[in-house]
């Protein structure tokens, strides 16, 4: 069975030897990995750069393999302090852990926080440019008979638009500025939705859409919000998507909890649902309710069990995935963020033996 | 005047902010927080009356309907705006000692970690129920937790962390707040902390959003 047949039946809800598997990493947890493996360091995310071999994904056994696009991939751009072509200003922000000192890239400014006017007459990047897309193409001639092709657009609409006003001033638009709400989330989500097109036509298998809408115990925002601002968009999105190839799955990343949209997702035609945060939503309850008509991707802790349990308890944990989001297949798995650099060396190679993965690590 | 109050704390509950804010629908056109503060001012009620009995109640409201996830962030935040807006034209009496406020505390997300949305909330829930909030914003280290401290020696201290990888500096903070000042009593919270690591590092608080916070302060500072 090759890695992209695995995938495919999982997505078809059927068992499979193993669930397929597919993860991602913060820079220096991809170093500390690549130490692992004799690799040289890149001190980057490289998803989006046209060098990119893979050969870290593929020695860990992904079946999945992923290419970004979009606003998003401006994470972790440049080493130094940056402003992307949208305008936001990223700022480096050192953290220790453990197993060393960590960067993540922050936003500095949100450009059109303050000013109304400059908001609304905000013009998105132009999406169409062939260099957005030479990553892609290469990812899916020389990958993609053998593993299973990600278009990665996170960010589709909320977490952009709020990139450029400034999370919570963007929350507060909805009330009292919902003009300028429907503008910004125009321009992100057509940039966005052209975006997926072109992936579409590049032969990828998945498109990823993503915007974390979830807190740890309830949505970020109020449902009746989503549904008026996001539902039809996404809607539109992925309408557009399935017409442009029926045979493309379309999986959605929200953090945290997300009971309440759900069967809406569902309604506007979502085939696979990320990350899955356990310690936010219950996997059974999940699995019962939707597991017929959704697939799941995710799951694996990274909140909790990752960096904090014990080997045995993540050898429990993804048997008890395997149970409830993998029942009779529609599980990818996977961590439900990118791996964070306080997770233990074991832990990372636990999970991939739990999960029947091969640990190809010289000895 | 009770009437009126009452009108108040209503408009800071559904964040009904001025005249000319559109929200919530069912009131546009009417007066807010703002207007009706003004004319309870002119009415000659008490500056503190209008703190305690309007605004406040409207706050705590708004809080314990978020607690039961009745409402969600965007509204909380909309209550905060009304009565920030109406809240301006009290300060004046805030420094001549008409109006007491309960207590101060002290708030930031720890180093290495920008997650707000929750520290704010935290921030403007415990402002909004009377306390005077020293907010130092997000990446804030030792050094920046002990002076705000030096500033304020009878404040309460909270720190928020959303990441497994920032909430272990809550310990190396908590140890040096405690060390210095003995006295200070500490608040953590954020999604991945717990009550047992709160315990394990020698916060004297956890809990798991801003009201029962609001709570633990209004007994302690009593
Ligand atoms: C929004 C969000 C972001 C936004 C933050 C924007 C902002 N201005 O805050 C952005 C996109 C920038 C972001 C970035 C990152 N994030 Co983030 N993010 C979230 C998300 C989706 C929601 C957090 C939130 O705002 N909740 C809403 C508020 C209201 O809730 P709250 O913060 O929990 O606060 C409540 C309580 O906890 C409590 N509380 C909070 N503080 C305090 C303080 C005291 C004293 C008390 C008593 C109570 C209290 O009261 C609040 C109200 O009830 C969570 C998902 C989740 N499960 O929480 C991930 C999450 C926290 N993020 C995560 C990650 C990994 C990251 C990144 C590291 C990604 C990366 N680059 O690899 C970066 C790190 C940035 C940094 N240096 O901090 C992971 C953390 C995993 C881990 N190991 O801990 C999470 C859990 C998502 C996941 N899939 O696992 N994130």
């Amino acid at each position: 069975m090759t890695h992209k047949e695995r995938v495919l039946r999982a997505l078809n809800h059927e068992e499979t030897d193993r669930p397929p598997f597919q993860a991602t990493f913060t820079p220096e947890f991809a170093d500390r990995l690549r130490r692992e493996f004799h690799l040289p360091e890149q001190r980057t995310e490289p998803h989006h750069r046209t060098w990119y071999g893979y050969d870290l994904e593929i020695l860990t056994g992904q079946d999945a393999l992923q290419a970004g696009g979009g606003w998003v991939t401006n994470y972790y751009l440049k080493p130094e302090n940056y402003t992307d072509e949208w305008g936001v200003e990223w700022k480096i922000d050192p953290y220790e852990t453990p197993f060393g000192t960590g960067h993540y890239t922050n936003i500095a400014r949100n450009p059109l926080r303050d000013d109304d006017d400059l908001a609304m007459a905000y013009k998105a990047p132009d999406p169409l440019r062939p260099e957005l897309y030479r990553h892609v193409e290469r990812l899916v001639r020389e990958y993609g008979q053998e593993y299973y092709i990600i278009g990665r657009v996170h960010g589709t609409l909320f977490e952009t638009a709020w990139a450029l006003r400034g999370l919570d001033t963007f929350m507060t638009d909805f009330y009292i500025n919902p003009d300028l709400v429907c503008h910004l989330l125009d321009e992100t989500g057509n940039y966005h939705r052209r975006m997926c097109l072109e992936m579409v036509k590049r032969g990828v298998d998945m498109i990823w859409l993503g915007d974390d809408m979830g807190a740890q115990q309830s949505l970020l925002i109020d449902p009746d919000l989503w549904r008026e601002f996001f539902k039809p968009r996404m809607a539109a999105i992925i309408a557009d998507i399935k017409k442009a190839n029926p045979a493309v799955k379309v999986a959605y990343h929200t953090d945290g909890c997300n009971y309440d949209i759900i069967p809406d997702l569902i309604e506007i035609g979502l085939d696979v649902l990320n990350p899955v945060q356990t310690e936010c939503m219950d996997p059974a309850v999940l699995e019962d309710k939707y597991g017929d008509r959704l697939c799941f991707f995710g799951g694996i802790a990274v909140q909790s069990t990752l960096p904090y349990g014990t080997p045995d308890e993540i050898r429990r944990e993804i048997d008890w995935l395997k149970g409830t989001l993998g029942r009779g297949g529609g599980w990818l798995s996977a961590p439900t963020h990118h791996v964070q650099l306080d997770t233990p060396m074991e832990n990372f190679f636990t999970m991939l033996d739990a999960l029947g993965i091969e640990d190809k690590r010289p000895r | 005047m009770e009437e009126l109050l009452d009108k108040i704390a209503h408009c800071v509950e559904v964040g009904k902010i001025n005249l000319k804010t559109p929200f919530p629908p069912a009131m546009k056109g009417q007066p807010g927080a703002e207007e009706l503060t003004l004319q309870a001012l002119k009415e000659g009620i008490a500056p503190a009356e209008i703190l305690t009995q309007g605004l406040i109640k409207g706050m705590e409201k708004i809080g314990v309907k978020f607690k039961n996830n009745q409402v969600f962030v965007p509204q909380v935040l909309m209550s905060a705006k009304a009565m920030g807006t109406a809240i301006k034209h009290l300060k004046p009496y805030f420094s001549d000692g008409s109006v007491a406020m309960k207590g101060q505390f002290i708030i930031g997300t720890v180093e290495g970690d920008l997650h707000d949305i929750g520290k704010n909330l935290v921030a403007m829930m415990v402002e909004g129920n009377g306390y005077e909030v020293i907010d130092l914003g997000v990446d804030v280290n030792t050094e920046k937790f002990l002076e705000a401290i030096k500033q304020h020696p009878d404040a309460y201290v909270g720190m928020s962390a959303l990441l497994t990888t920032t909430m272990t500096n809550m310990e190396q903070i908590n140890s040096a707040i405690k060390a210095a000042y003995p006295g200070v009593v500490t608040f953590i919270g954020g999604a991945p902390v717990t009550a047992e690591f709160a315990q394990k590092i020698g916060a004297d608080y956890y809990t798991d959003g801003p009201q029962e916070l609001v709570e633990i302060l209004n007994r302690i500072s009593a």
